[in-house]
């Protein structure tokens, strides 16, 4: 980034230290390995120079002084002193004065232990205390969130929080009130801290100050097993640092990943971790007995399913699922379905995402680190915040700090609206006239056109509503391709979708990125596994159909929820009903494995070992730290299992095994082993493929023609962060965090029907649910907006039209 | 002690007695001192503690005069077969003390050299706690066998207890 | 005299028995005689209560935390409000220590900040299952009235009244011995507690008279 030009030299501590121009001081001398304490200035953070620990001596005109070297830029000849007597006796002075009113109540703080402030007095600190009045005093803890308690006693007033939560989160909603002595943080009266992102206070919080309530108490600092993960909430893949005591994960903390996350994780991304060990976790094999289940042992339950699998042809059988699962298990499941059931029908996305070439293979592909150098920013797809809230930071980043110019398109209001340059609005169904609008620059979008003009754009596609049509993204895509130094990013939420995609879990894709028409990578599998199926298999949709006419008589749940996550579940429950046998690989007893004949228990999230792929193709690790519980297991040796008893074999003894199976047959993870992933740069994650690997599938997306729907009301549906899904159910500290349902109607669309915000309405589409109006003046006119799976939603799905007949009180 | 007699009589009741206090009356300890837990254990056996006050004094190099194993220290994954060897090469009715926390459970070696616990090697009947034990504890857990052996609580030194 | 130096060699050689035969005797007749422990004796360990009744223990895991064999398990909770437990935010919610794996180092008690952990002069716990050794709150806990608990009866084998001595050992790590605490009550004693007489003998001149106490 920066040219010889730019570097100056700095003597610090006597040393000749080279530093970029413009650095901050403290920044300098932490990368030449000088350390300078510090509490309130943080890397991703601008400086403000409040905790004044970062004090360090500089030669100036008027000799020697004292300068807080976060708030210093380094300057050619400068010289530094880090740790001179005056700095020593500024030290001691300022520890003194945080712990003044800092109480000390060290053994029962839940940061003891890794305290910053507990460390820098031990460092730097004068030992001894001079002041013996009484300290201030707080109520201890309170709420400000549901998931944050708030102790003002220890706060040292670094404006951290503070600063996060307006710069980076843009929910600015802590800050500092009163005067003088008496400054506190807290929040606005009668507003809490409801963010998606106030974990992180909690994690940059340098004192005990704020705490998170999942983890109070429960565990301290010194017990604590760490292991390295990237977080599957979302496929922006976050890296993590899982940590468990006893055998139980109790916390999970933002690791700073440069290229994904920087540091920064979303509270579900945070929180999650309490279902793993749920008491509702499945930990024996189901075997349906009419009505209920009974457990199994494994051999039963393994034996029925491989005879119930071989006994029927293998185009019969089909599988959904398999984007919860690591690539290993994936790649496990493409071989077994293929190779040893041997059929086509595969899906791991649930008609919720987008067509599988383009989402696996779109060309030229963007990466989230395309956002810091991007000069526009279009994003056509779900809103970020409620769907990929890692990623809305980087947008938000990018759009606020950096000068990116924003385009929102989006039916509704979203999270990134304040910051974008140009929103969009558009009634759902309209999209191919509003792209065509937009494509033209005609009438009121032509200043948004103008925008678009100036390059590099980063392209953001995905589908703004599970009622939208999914060829849409792709025709965005296609215009998005030639606007100047034009990257895609393809945007499908589910934990590992992309992996599993990448792995085959499509109709029309084998490993690797691979078409399943190309003959030749077709050829090449074969020698590795054996015949392959013929054709093209179907989608989710088309399995249920097939399953529903009788064209299909086995389904395997791969750890898919269709009953919940596909757009139809009336559809979902015949097909399951009307299946022959259904098997389902779960965590918990789901919507959708409640339906099934045998439930076989997986292991969860920090209970297996493998790689993810992210939505740029980065290939990460997880790891194990905790034990599965019960007797549940890896899926890859289930499978394993169930191929030995129909007379086939997987190989499959360990995933690493699997791994280097993959780095050997599929062509786009060519070379990418686990050693690569743990060790050196590759921690960060490596994108594939590989230089020197090939791609056989580049896929330019195309505009194929979409469908306008002009029905009215057109339905918007779409997921919220906190959602009734089944991680989040058996979460306690988020369950609780689900919007309540509501139909979103545009104030014009509510007063043709005559109804305030709060009249309660019947909305019917394949099922009928009544749910409370509110008036959303940020929905497009002639728009509903439904949020997508939530308790009272969950059995509408995400019908392209419903009907809504107005509940009258007096009526009833 | 093939043949157990499962309800005996009043003849068999009483000689069962005796036997039973016969055999903690001249228990012969054998040595087996794998650290410092064998210098209380000396301790124990010398003037101050006077193991031969309950007819102990003897300490058997030699397993097949020995009734008791008392484990005295950690031990290492090198000498367990040892330790097995010389527990199977003991005459029965045998008995076996796990002396210390390093012979009990590993103590604060937790590491891939030490066997954690000598029941994993063989049974116990007894563990004393401390690191390591005095000869007073020592002899609480020696004493504290006979009443087990003398109460018929453990019957013979096969771990049934 | 040859003759007579040769009939009297026998006898020469047990000179050294007969001499030992008018020492005094130095076996301690344990169980019936028990030797006193030195007044820092390191035996098992007590959970103490406040005077009020409180517990002591605040659950801060630093006891788990120092212990080099790690044979301490401890879960701290949230004081139930209406009625809490210890003063303060937390309680030691989940108290245990594997007695078999303890080496009895006394870092737990050095390590408390409420001195809520201290050692006794009991020592004699052997046990036939192991499970036993395990000592979870119920037993480590001194009851209200500060009589401590175990879990095997009183007997010929095992005197109860050690586990009241050991005051000395907190004595020594407390944080008294500096001229600053005269007059002041530094700390409560261990099973017995109550009100303590104030440190005095800080000064440099006494300082060796601030070890009687149990």
């Amino acid at each position: 980034m920066a040219d010889a030009s730019d570097k100056v030299t700095i003597t610090l501590d006597g040393r000749q230290v080279e530093a970029t121009a413009g650095e901050l001081l403290i920044a300098a001398a932490e990368k030449a390995g000088t350390y300078i304490p510090h509490f309130c200035w943080h890397p991703r953070m601008k400086p403000v120079g409040m905790c004044r620990m970062c004090l360090v001596e500089v030669e100036t005109p008027r000799g020697k002084m004292l300068t807080t070297s976060c708030t210093m830029p380094v300057a050619d000849g400068m010289v530094v002193d880090t740790a001179s007597a005056v700095v020593e006796k500024a030290h001691e002075g300022i520890l003194e004065f945080l712990l003044i009113n800092h109480p000390l109540d060290c053994p029962v703080c839940d940061k003891g232990g890794e305290c910053p402030l507990q460390d820098q007095t031990l460092g730097y600190g004068p030992g001894e205390s001079r002041f013996v009045e009484e300290k201030r005093h707080h109520e201890k803890p309170i709420s400000i969130s549901d998931l944050v308690y708030l102790d003002r006693e220890r706060c040292i007033l670094c404006a951290r929080c503070t600063r996060f939560s307006e710069e980076i989160s843009g929910d600015p909603l802590i800050e500092f009130v009163e005067r003088g002595n008496h400054v506190e943080v807290n929040t606005f009266p009668d507003e809490p801290f409801v963010s998606y992102f106030s974990g992180n206070t909690v994690q940059i919080c340098p004192v005990g100050a704020l705490t998170a309530k999942p983890y109070r108490f429960r565990a301290r600092p010194w017990d604590l097993e760490a292991v390295e993960s990237v977080s599957l909430v979302d496929s922006v893949h976050s890296k993590v640092s899982v940590e468990s005591s006893q055998n139980e994960i109790v916390r999970i903390s933002g690791v700073d990943n440069d290229p994904t996350n920087q540091g920064w994780l979303s509270d579900k991304d945070r929180f999650i971790y309490e279902h793993i060990h749920s008491p509702r976790r499945l930990t024996v094999p189901l075997i349906r007995e009419g009505d209920t289940f009974r457990e199994a042992s494994w051999g039963e339950a393994v034996g029925l399913v491989a005879e119930r699998l071989g006994a029927v042809p293998g185009t019969a059988v089909a599988g959904i699922g398999g984007a919860r699962a690591t690539n290993e298990d994936a790649y496990a499941f493409s071989k077994f379905m293929r190779s040893i059931v041997v059929t086509p029908h595969l899906d791991a996305q649930l008609d919720d995402g987008l067509d599988p070439e383009f989402a696996a293979a779109v060309h030229p592909r963007a990466r989230i680190d395309d956002l810091e150098r991007a000069a526009t920013i279009l994003l056509w797809g779900p809103d970020l915040k409620e769907e990929f809230p890692v990623l809305y930071l980087r947008v938000r980043r990018a759009a606020a700090h950096l000068g990116a110019r924003l385009v929102v398109v989006h039916p509704r209001v979203t999270g990134l609206d304040l910051v974008a340059t140009h929103t969009v609005r558009y009634r759902p169904g309209e999209g191919p006239a509003t792209l065509k609008k937009l494509a033209a620059g005609d009438g009121d979008l032509a200043a948004v056109r103008a925008a678009l003009n100036e390059g590099p754009v980063v392209a953001l596609v995905g589908r703004p509503g599970l009622a939208e049509d999914p060829r849409l993204a792709e025709a965005v895509a296609a215009f998005a391709r030639d606007l100047p130094e034009a990257t895609i990013m393809p945007l499908v939420r589910r934990g590992n979708v992309f992996g599993a995609l990448d792995m085959g879990l499509a109709p029309t894709l084998l490993p690797g990125r691979v078409s399943v028409t190309d003959t030749a990578a077709r050829t090449a599998l074969e020698d590795e596994w054996g015949a392959l199926p013929e054709g093209v298999g179907g989608g989710a949709t088309e399995i249920l159909t097939g399953l529903v006419s009788g064209d299909r008589e086995v389904l395997v749940l791969f750890g898919a929820d269709p009953m919940r996550d596909h757009p139809d579940p009336t559809l979902v429950r015949s097909a399951l009903e009307a299946a022959g046998f259904v098997a389902a690989f779960d965590l918990f007893l789901t919507d959708s494995s409640r339906l099934a004949d045998v439930v076989l228990p997986v292991a969860a999230f920090g209970e297996v070992a493998g790689t993810v792929t992210n939505l740029e193709g980065r290939v990460q690790k997880v790891n194990q730290i905790v034990p599965p519980p019960g007797q549940a297991r890896a899926a890859w040796s289930i499978l394993d299992d169930i191929a030995t008893a129909m007379g086939g074999s997987l190989g499959a003894t360990g995933a690493e095994r699997l791994n280097k199976e993959i780095a050997r047959v599929a062509p786009a993870y060519r070379g990418v082993t686990w050693d690569m992933l743990d060790w050196g740069d590759g921690r960060e994650g490596i994108v594939v493929p590989l230089r020197g690997a090939d791609q056989p599938l580049r896929h330019i997306p195309v505009d194929t023609g979409v469908p306008t729907v002009t029905e009215r009301p057109a339905v918007h549906s779409a997921r919220v962060l906190y959602d009734d899904g089944a991680m989040l159910r058996n979460c306690p500290g988020l369950a609780g965090l689900a919007p309540r349902a509501a139909i979103h109607m545009h104030p014009r669309d509510a007063s043709i029907l005559a109804v305030r915000d709060g009249d309660r309405v019947l909305v019917s589409a394949g099922a009928s649910v009544e749910l409370p109006v509110v008036i959303d003046a940020g929905l497009a006119e002639g728009a509903v907006y439904v949020p997508f799976n939530l308790v009272e939603t969950a059995a509408l799905g995400a019908p392209r039209s419903i009907r809504i007949d107005v509940v009258r009180e007096d009526a009833s | 002690m093939a043949g157990e007699v499962h309800n005996p009589g009043f003849l068999l009741a009483s000689l069962e007695k005796v036997v039973n206090w016969a055999r903690t009356r001249s228990m012969y300890p054998a040595t087996f001192g794998l650290a410092c837990c064998a210098i209380e254990m000396m301790g124990t056996g010398a003037s101050h503690y006077d193991l031969s006050r309950f007819g102990m004094e003897v300490f058997r190099a030699s397993p097949r005069q020995a009734d008791l194993m008392i484990v005295a220290g950690r031990l290492s994954q090198k000498m367990a077969p040892v330790l097995r060897q010389v527990y199977d090469q003991m005459a029965e009715p045998k008995w076996v003390i796990s002396m210390g926390a390093c012979a009990s459970t590993g103590g604060m070696f937790n590491n891939y050299a030490l066997v954690q616990g000598v029941d994993e090697i063989v049974p116990v009947d007894m563990y004393v706690p401390g690191c390591p034990p005095g000869p007073q504890s020592l002899m609480h857990g020696i004493l504290s066998l006979h009443e087990a052996i003398k109460s018929g609580e453990i019957r013979h030194g096969t771990g049934v207890i | 005299m040859s003759w007579f130096a040769d009939m009297l060699g026998p006898w020469r050689g047990f000179a050294v028995t007969f001499r030992q035969m008018f020492r005094p005797k130095v076996t301690t007749q344990y169980p019936e005689e028990k030797r006193v422990k030195p007044q820092r004796f390191h035996g098992r360990h007590v959970l103490n209560r406040y005077p009020d009744g409180m517990e002591k223990c605040i659950g801060c895991e630093l006891c788990a935390g120092i212990c080099p064999a790690r044979c301490i398990y401890v879960r701290g909770a949230d004081n139930p409000p209406d009625a809490p437990v210890s003063p303060g935010e937390r309680f030691g919610f989940v108290y245990e220590i594997n007695m078999l794996r303890c080496i009895f180092c006394g870092m737990c008690v050095e390590a408390c900040p409420t001195e809520a952990i201290t050692m006794t002069h009991l020592f004699e716990m052997s046990v036939t299952d192991r499970d036993d050794a395990i000592y979870t709150k119920d037993e480590l806990l001194v009851e209200p009235d500060g009589t401590p608990r175990h879990p095997q009866p009183a007997g010929p084998l095992i005197d109860l009244e050690e586990l009241k001595l050991g005051n000395g050992w907190l004595r020594a790590t407390a944080s008294s011995g500096r001229a600053a605490f005269e007059g002041l009550v530094a700390w409560t004693p261990s099973a017995t507690f109550g009100a303590e007489p104030p440190e005095r003998g800080q000064t440099d001149a006494d300082v060796d008279d601030g070890n009687e106490g149990a």
